[in-house]
């Protein structure tokens, strides 16, 4: 009983200082000393979910080659506005990092007035994970291959996706413009009610990550027919990508990638870069993201600049061609 | 049979000295954060997370799963003793636990609310273990139609929920209806009644909603009128917690419908407990042939929802295990948690990891048993609470709804949101306007507006798809009966009333 009290107590303890977040004065130790304290990282999502994991999985490694633990803190909410806003609010001093990923890009030009720029108010400093969506299908429909699907249901086609906004909402949008203008798209809640769906066969197609659905694919409850990457994935190297499957110009890949705040010292983002790299560059880590779906891949900031850039404008462009109004 | 060889399969993981003490420790973390108001198992389950990184996939899964669990039975405990639920689904059990407690049998309410939470748990692990695979591939089979004719039920069924006026309640209801409407619309991902605040452009938190009405409003009826609760000064024997013979025969079958109701919602991913506990007491409600006792300290309104309320945090298993299809954010946290040990849920996981998957299940029983042995002599250690002077008491219940709201999204507004709550309830609770509907129109009303959309999407905007399903079409008839019937019982009432006796 004793032990338990004590337990509970440390929990709450936890929850406590999880809500307190140290926005005290960094000491005097210049960037030389950096880090003299754990680093709080901000993840937008709830726990569990694939940009927490990966971050975890990462973290641990990544924490023991600077010497100081990662905290990570799920901030969920609003579409990452709420983690974007908490991060304003912590200095420029590298103790507090987010995670953006690709919908951050989508939000730009979803959301008519941001509480905030990303461009002027945050820096990359390294992808960390990227990932595929997959199209599905039911095995029981019959449908081995895209083109057998869309002669078959043409006009009537039904894709679920999770909500309105998401990557995989929008990367519906853009199949839809290439490959199926009449197509239906149809929300859900969340990938379980897709996958729900699917099984239940009151759609004929679902987009959605590997990762979320890998355990119904592996269990041959739902059938990959196309892989939205530019090139096949490893996981699936039988199913095709969008190219082979006929549809040019359908690429899409998700990212997560950490993020400071402008006018971090960039001594402080050369050496989270570098020690990043070599913690992806692990056999440990790369086969753990593997597992679950994810490739583990570092890249410059610069580089990182251009692909977040490119992707703004890449969603733009499917935002406006599906008359989505910004909010 | 082949099913008990692999159950006993399943004991032997699950009575391993570490498997019992994993298990021992989920179960009694999660009472006690389940008598915490506010602090609920999402939260603790998330901070449990990293820590099963490194143990054996069996023991981190039985911890988890006994927190979830686990919680379940505490939230009862507040709910009587202080009319502060420990958490949503538990927001009923004030209802009648409350008055219970304020004749002096607190004890026996919180026996009860143990037994049935037992009873309940059982009944669904039972289902678990003999028919998984077929229940689960009927509860799949439910579309988005026969979401919303089951909701059309709930929601009838729900109009008992009033105690006074029915005008009163069904104004709740409405406000409960329209405030689930705020935050981001499923179907066209617009904004609405966000009031450009972007903590509400996920909705209104329920644990927000829930610990405001019901926990920070009663703080500040008691401290308004100085009507605290108070424990007896004598000590509680043993004897005292019994339940009267009355009480059993009260208790027997409201404990089976609940755990049944329990079951059959908790299958059915995205419904989750409240909606469980709820349905349960309104059905006792509508089938108790004295209905007016309720909201007086009726045996059958805490027995029900409490064993509906274990029953469906046990029956969600039943989908996130055979098919991968986690019913809520709590069971897709742990799903999760499995895959990040190369563990992938799903039809096949009873096959190719039959020692995990008879492990946990037989891991729940034992849990169940635990939570049982541990409770029941908690019980008197409970009931002293009520011997804190309410000044000091008070405070801390306050801080730890704070805490509990905070921590579910680390949103701060969400604790300010819970004060506005807690002052609208006092005054709800000032002018005779019940709580309870509000909170059922907030939790069904979203997933009735998103299923009655979606199933028309599906039917290209046919009404008939809601008669032409079957699923849909039983619960829309079992609707128009219970309508029937209550109209048919009003007019009788109102007959006898008509004539009086010569």
């Amino acid at each position: 009983m004793i032990t338990v009290l004590r337990l509970f107590t440390l929990m709450l303890l936890a929850a406590f200082m999880a809500g307190c977040n140290s926005e005290d004065n960094v000491s005097a130790g210049g960037v030389d000393a950096w880090p003299e304290k754990p680093v709080r990282v901000i993840i937008p999502f709830g726990p569990g979910g694939l940009a927490d994991v990966t971050m975890r999985l990462a973290g641990e490694p990544l924490g023991e080659l600077l010497g100081e633990r990662l905290v990570m803190e799920n901030r969920p909410g609003a579409g990452g506005v709420a983690a974007t806003t908490t991060m304003l609010n912590a200095d420029a001093d590298g103790y507090t990092l987010i995670v953006l990923t690709n919908g951050t890009t989508i939000a730009e030009s979803l959301f008519d007035d941001l509480p905030y720029n990303i461009t002027e108010d945050l820096v990359p400093v390294s992808a960390v994970a990227w990932f595929d969506l997959v199209l599905l299908v039911n095995p029981d429909s019959g449908y081995k291959d895209l083109q057998a699907l869309l002669e078959a249901r043409g006009d009537n086609l039904r894709i679920a996706t999770i909500n309105p906004g998401s990557t995989q909402n929008l990367s519906a949008e853009l199949f839809k413009s290439l490959a199926s203008n009449s197509a239906t798209i149809i929300p859900y809640r969340t990938t379980p009610d897709v996958l729900g769906a699917l099984l239940r066969g009151e759609v004929d197609l679902a987009i959605d990550a590997y990762t979320a659905l890998k355990g119904a694919i592996d269990n041959n409850q739902v059938t990959p027919i196309v892989v939205t990457g530019e090139v096949r994935n490893p996981a699936m190297p039988d199913i095709p990508t969008a190219v082979e499957a006929g549809i040019t110009e359908f690429f899409v890949t998700g990212w997560n990638a950490l993020y400071a705040r402008k006018g971090t010292d960039p001594a402080i983002i050369n050496r989270l870069n570098t020690n990043i790299a070599s913690v992806l560059a692990t056999d440990d880590i790369r086969t753990r993201f593997a597992e679950l779906g994810v490739e583990a891949h570092a890249n410059t900031p610069q580089e990182m600049q251009q692909r977040f850039l490119s992707d703004i404008e890449k969603w733009r462009r499917v935002i406006e061609a599906a008359g989505i109004d910004p909010l | 049979m082949e099913t008990l060889s692999l159950l006993s399969m399943g004991f032997e993981q699950a009575l391993t000295p570490e498997a019992l003490l994993f298990c021992f420790i989920g179960v009694s973390l999660g009472t006690f954060i389940g008598v915490l108001p506010g602090i609920g198992s999402l939260t603790t389950i998330a901070l449990c997370l990293p820590l099963t990184f490194h143990l054996e996939p069996l023991l981190g899964l039985i911890m988890l799963a006994g927190i979830f669990y686990g919680a379940q039975y505490g939230s009862s405990t507040a709910s009587i003793l202080l009319n502060v639920p420990g958490s949503a689904p538990a927001a009923i059990t004030c209802l009648d636990g409350y008055p219970m407690s304020r004749q002096g049998r607190a004890g026996i309410a919180l026996f009860i609310t143990t037994i049935a939470s037992f009873t309940g748990g059982s009944f669904a692990i039972l289902l678990l273990i003999f028919f998984a695979p077929v229940l689960a591939d009927f509860a799949i089979s439910f579309s988005a139609a026969d979401y919303f004719s089951i909701m059309v039920l709930a929601l009838t069924a729900a109009s008992t929920l009033s105690v006074g006026s029915p005008l009163k309640g069904l104004a709740m209801v409405s406000l409960g209806l329209l405030m689930g409407m705020v935050g981001t619309d499923i179907n066209s991902g617009q904004f609405r009644y966000t009031f450009g605040i972007p903590a509400l452009a996920d909705g209104i938190n329920l644990v927000a909603l829930a610990m405001g009405l019901f926990g920070v409003a009663e703080i500040l009826n008691n401290l308004t009128e100085g009507n605290v609760p108070q424990a007896g000064k004598e000590k509680i024997t043993f004897r005292q917690m019994l339940p009267t013979p009355d009480d059993w025969k009260a208790f027997r079958f409201s404990c089976l419908r609940g755990s049944f109701i329990g079951s059959f919602i908790g299958m059915l991913p995205g419904t989750g407990p409240t909606i469980a506990t709820f349905m349960a007491y309104a059905g006792e409600k509508k089938l108790s042939k004295n209905p007016e006792k309720f909201g007086h300290g009726a045996v059958e309104g805490i027995s029900a929802p409490e064993a509906a309320n274990n029953a469906s945090v046990q029956a969600a298993f039943i989908p996130t295990l055979t098919l991968g299809v986690p019913g809520d954010a709590i069971m897709a946290v742990m799903l999760g948690g499995l895959l990040i040990h190369g563990i992938t849920p799903g039809p096949q996981l009873v096959t190719t990891d039959a020692a995990l998957f008879w492990g946990v299940v037989a891991s729940f029983w034992i849990g169940n048993i635990i939570l049982l042995i541990l409770n029941l002599p908690m019980i008197g250690l409970w009931v002293k609470l009520l011997s804190i002077p309410y000044r000091f008491l008070f405070p801390a219940v306050l801080f730890l709804i704070c805490i509990g709201v905070y921590s579910v999204n680390n949103n701060s507004t969400d604790v300010l949101l819970t004060l506005v709550f807690g002052i609208m309830g006092f005054y709800f609770n000032r002018h005779g306007f019940p709580s309870a509907p509000l909170l059922l129109g907030f939790v069904l009303g979203p997933l009735m507006e998103e299923n009655f959309r979606r199933a028309l999407v599906l039917s290209d905007s046919s009404l008939a798809t809601f008669v032409d399903r079957p699923i849909s079409a039983a619960f829309l008839a079992m609707t128009a009966v219970l309508l029937v019937f209550s109209f048919r019982r009003k007019a009788t009432l109102t007959d006898d009333k008509a004539q009086p006796a010569p």
